[in-house]
Parts: C-alpha cells; structure tokens; sequence
C-alpha cells in the first residue's frame, strides 16, 4: 500500500513540472497554430545556464527561476520580432522547420562552449527527502514541484484574470474576430511566445536539479512534451496538465512495477489509445460550431 | 461624412474595387446592393482597415484613415461586423460582448456602462450571458455580434449582409436593432443581398457593379430605378 501511494505521489510530482514544461507548448500552438519545436532546447538551454550561475554563484537552482523565467520571456519576444514573425503566414511546416533549426543551433552552440556531456545540478537538499509517515518524497522533487505550480498558477490568473489573457484567448479562439474588436495580432503573438519561453524559464532552471542533461537531451524532452500534448488535445492547457499528470504517473508506476525502460513506452502506447477513441485528444472538445463546419 | 475616393483594393489577384468613389452622409443608412463579384464586402473591409488600398483614400471627415491597421479605425469609431464568425466560440455570450470594449478596457464604469445598453438593446445577452458562443444559433450569434460592434458607442456601423441566414423572426430583430441605430444618428453602411429588406431600412442606396458605383440615391429613389432589377437579373443571367 505505502508502495502504491508513494508511486503516485512521485507521479504527481514530475507531471507537475511535465505540466508546466507542456504549459508553453500547447500555449502558443493554441494561439499561432506554431509547433515549437525549440521548447526543449529552450529548457537544454537554461538548464546551462542554472547549472552555470549556480556553480559560480552557489545560489539554489530552482530559485534562479527567478532570473532565468524573466530571462526567456525577452529572449522569446526578441526571437519572435526578429524571426518567427517571418513565417507567420506560412504553413505550419515551414513554422516547425524554423523552430527546429533554432534548436540546432542552440544545441550547436551548447556543444561547442560547453561540450558534451552530462551535468546536473547537485544543491544541498540534493539526496535528501521528506519523510510522511512511510512514503519518502525527494525534496528536489517536491521544490521543483511547488515551483512549477506557482508559476501554472500564475500563468492561470494572466489567462484568465486579465485583459491580456483575455486577449491571449481571443486571438487563440478567432484571430480575424480579435482584429475586428482591437486586438494587435502582432503583439499577441509576441506576447504568447514569450510566455512560452519563460515557462522553459522555470522548468529549464528545475531541470537542472532533476535529470542530468547534455546539448542533445533536447530530442528527449520535446518528444515528451509533444505527447503530452498530443494525448491532451492540441492547444489546451487542461489537456497538458492532464496529459502531464498521465505521463508522471506512466513512468513511476511502470518503473515500481516494471522497469524503467519501459516507462516511456507505456506512455506512447498509451496515447495511441486515447488517439484511437479521442483523435482530438482528451480535451480538444467540440462544439455545435465545429459540427456544423 | 465617410468618403471614397477613386479607391482601388483587391486581395492580390487584381483589383476588386476599381476606382470606387462613395460619399456617406453621417447619419445615414446607406444600403450596398450590387450582384455577387461587384465589390461590396471589399468596400466594408477597406473603410475598417482590414484590406488597405492600392490607391486613392478613405476620409473619415478630413482625416484619411486608409493607412491605419484595423484596430486604429476602430478607435476613430468605425466598427464592422462582418457576415460570420466575430466571436469567441469558446467564450460566453457575456465575454463576447465585453471584449467589444476591448479599446476602453480601462474604463470600467464606462465598460459596465456601455455593457448595460447593449444588453438592453438586445435582449439575447442577458438571456444567454453564459452560453459559449459557439453553441448559439446562427441568427444568436448575429445579434451578439451586433451588440459588440456598439460596445465602443461607434459613429460609424458597417454590417456585411445582417440579414444571412436569418429566419423571419431574427430578421425582425435585426432590421429592429438596425432602425434603433439609425434613430440614434447612427452612420450605418450595409451590404445586403436581400434588396427589398435592405432598402426598406436603408435612407440611402448605392448599387455597384464591376467595382465601381453604378448609382446613388435615396432609398426612395433606388428601389425605383429600373436600371436595379436588370443589373440583378443580368448578374443571374450571367451566372447560369
């Protein structure tokens, strides 16, 4: 029994940060119909970057957050203005062909000024854990968890709270529709790739501390992500914690009850299934407008 | 007064409009009648900015306005509901309408405000505040469009074809919602395929053919002219 909570409560852990990973994903597919495919090398990324300032600083990974989250909002607002905005009109093909070369060339850049290797970031509370009654959380895992809430949360409150969110929405929703009440397509589109990247801010900088990490993990990380939000419906933010949630809890339950090697392939078997039954995936829901166009 | 100059407009495959001259006297109902191709819904789009002229100029007053993004005309008070699909589908009949006063969101008591007029004039809104958009009817969904393009008290409406797809009873409640705008001094531009329904709402009527303005008059004198029913039956004529 204490086996089976403590597989679910870790579970829930990583498919909170795989939430927030997935959040600026599925964020600016749902508003510019853009895959990113730079999502991963955005967290590869930044995860350098924590592990960097952290070895010279000593300052917590996971609060640098706090730096880095700032950080890859500009950094996606200056790579929109200068470069995505070129292919907005394109199809969705070439948008993924441009992102992926950004992740080229930031892995490329990675490999060359910091080689090839695996790093991880390694602070105090490291090995150590919180111990409730028999189950034992791994403090890394539990920070890195809250972090990833807060900042969900908070991502939440602009979307939904705000006149920006509610224009993030809109535009996601009807872009034409957006135009016509005064919505700036423009900055919207800036606005939501910048989000996007600073939610590769915080998860790149929690990263750090919970995986090892080279140039290349990026494959890995967008191929995860991409399912989550496959398996979520594409562009919804409930879809991806779902989707998440499902993904944390397909790794540890096959990794207690299996092994670990068959935890990824559980989850794309998993998600072929959904696809099957929901080829929306489970929340790209339909409405009597969908059905009658 | 809204005036056209010599504008020529189009979608990149040759000119839509071809030298279209047009002068709106603020106040007015002008009706757009003109055979399918003619240009219509070309003109609506480049007085809101959405489709930017090739040449000539738009006037709003003195001010040209046919370099402005959309958003900027809307701000000068010129608001466009176009033939379908302004809303939000997945957001409620409430949020729809209130994102209409997306240029005053910082207004508040003026938002609230603007909010309870609309409502008032059209009853749907309060009815169906929290419906998602995209599960009303088509006929709903043009009176929650409507009740949006006025959120921002606009001095100028353009409505692309009001009447499309509307059972008798929600033609009824649009052709009311168009006479409470016309009675409010309202400046109302209208494209409109049903050339009786038009008309009869309509001060003024202007047919157009080839991207160009075949005649302007009053309404009185529009659904007169013989010269109406042959460019009508032509256009059939050529179309079969």
């Amino acid at each position: 029994m204490t086996q089976a909570v403590q597989t679910v409560a870790l579970g829930v852990l990583i498919g909170g940060v795989y939430a927030l990973m997935a959040a600026g994903l599925t964020l600016v597919f749902g508003i510019m119909g853009i895959v990113n495919v730079a999502q991963g090398a955005f967290l590869v990324l930044v995860a350098m970057l924590t592990w960097k300032a952290w070895q010279v600083t000593g300052i917590d990974p996971i609060l640098l957050a706090l730096a880095t989250t700032p950080l890859m909002f500009g950094v996606g607002w200056v790579l929109y203005r200068l470069v995505v905005v070129r292919v907005r009109a394109s199809s969705p093909a070439m948008s993924m062909l441009l992102t992926f070369g950004i992740a080229l060339t930031i892995e490329g850049l990675l490999n060359v000024t910091a080689g090839n290797y695996f790093r991880s970031a390694t602070p105090p509370y490291f090995a150590q854990s919180f111990t409730i009654g028999s189950v034992v959380l791994p403090k890394a895992q539990v920070y890195g968890f809250l972090a990833a809430l807060l900042v969900l949360g908070l991502l939440y409150l602009v979307l939904n709270r705000t006149w920006t969110g509610r224009a993030i929405r809109a535009t996601a929703q009807n872009p034409s529709g957006a135009a016509l009440v005064g919505i700036s397509a423009s900055t919207v589109a800036a606005l939501s790739f910048a989000i996007g990247a600073a939610t590769a801010g915080t998860g790149g900088s929690i990263l750090a501390v919970l995986y090892p990490f080279f140039p290349a993990s990026h494959y890995d990380w967008i191929a995860k992500l991409l399912g989550i939000i496959v398996l979520g419906g594409m562009g919804s933010l409930r879809g991806a914690w779902v989707g998440a949630l499902i993904l944390g809890l397909a790794e540890t339950i096959t990794a207690t009850y299996g092994s670990p090697r068959w935890s990824t392939v559980v989850f794309y078997a998993v998600i072929l299934l959904v696809l099957i039954v929901r080829p929306h995936g489970l929340f790209g829901t339909r409405l009597r407008e969908d059905a009658v166009a | 007064m809204l005036t056209l100059k010599g504008v020529y407009a189009g979608y990149g495959g040759g000119d839509v409009l071809r030298g279209l001259d047009l002068s709106v006297v603020p106040g007015s109902v002008t009706c757009v009648l003109g055979p399918n191709g003619a240009g219509k819904s070309t003109v609506l789009r480049v007085v809101s900015g959405l489709v930017r002229p090739r040449d000539g100029a738009v006037l709003l007053g003195d001010e040209r306005i046919d370099q402005l993004t959309a958003p900027q005309v809307l701000a000068k008070g010129v608001a466009q509901v176009p033939q379908s699909g302004a809303l939000f589908p997945r957001m409620s009949v409430r949020d729809n309408v209130l994102m209409g006063g997306y240029l005053i969101r910082g207004q508040r008591e003026l938002l609230a405000e603007r909010y309870s007029a609309v409502a008032a004039l059209v009853p749907l809104i309060t009815e169906r505040a929290g419906t998602a958009a995209g599960n009303l009817s088509g006929g709903q969904r043009r009176m929650v469009e409507i009740g949006r393009s006025l959120m921002l008290d606009p001095a100028v409406v353009l409505l692309d074809e009001p009447s499309l797809g509307l059972d008798p009873k929600g033609l009824a409640a649009v052709a009311e919602l168009i006479g409470g705008m016309r009675d409010r001094g309202k400046t109302v531009i209208l494209v409109e395929q049903n050339v009786r329904l038009g008309l009869s709402l309509s001060t003024h009527g202007v047919v157009m053919e080839g991207g160009r303005v075949r005649l302007h008059g009053t309404a009185g004198e529009i659904s007169g002219h013989p010269d109406v029913a042959s460019l009508y039956l032509g256009a059939l004529g050529r179309k079969a």
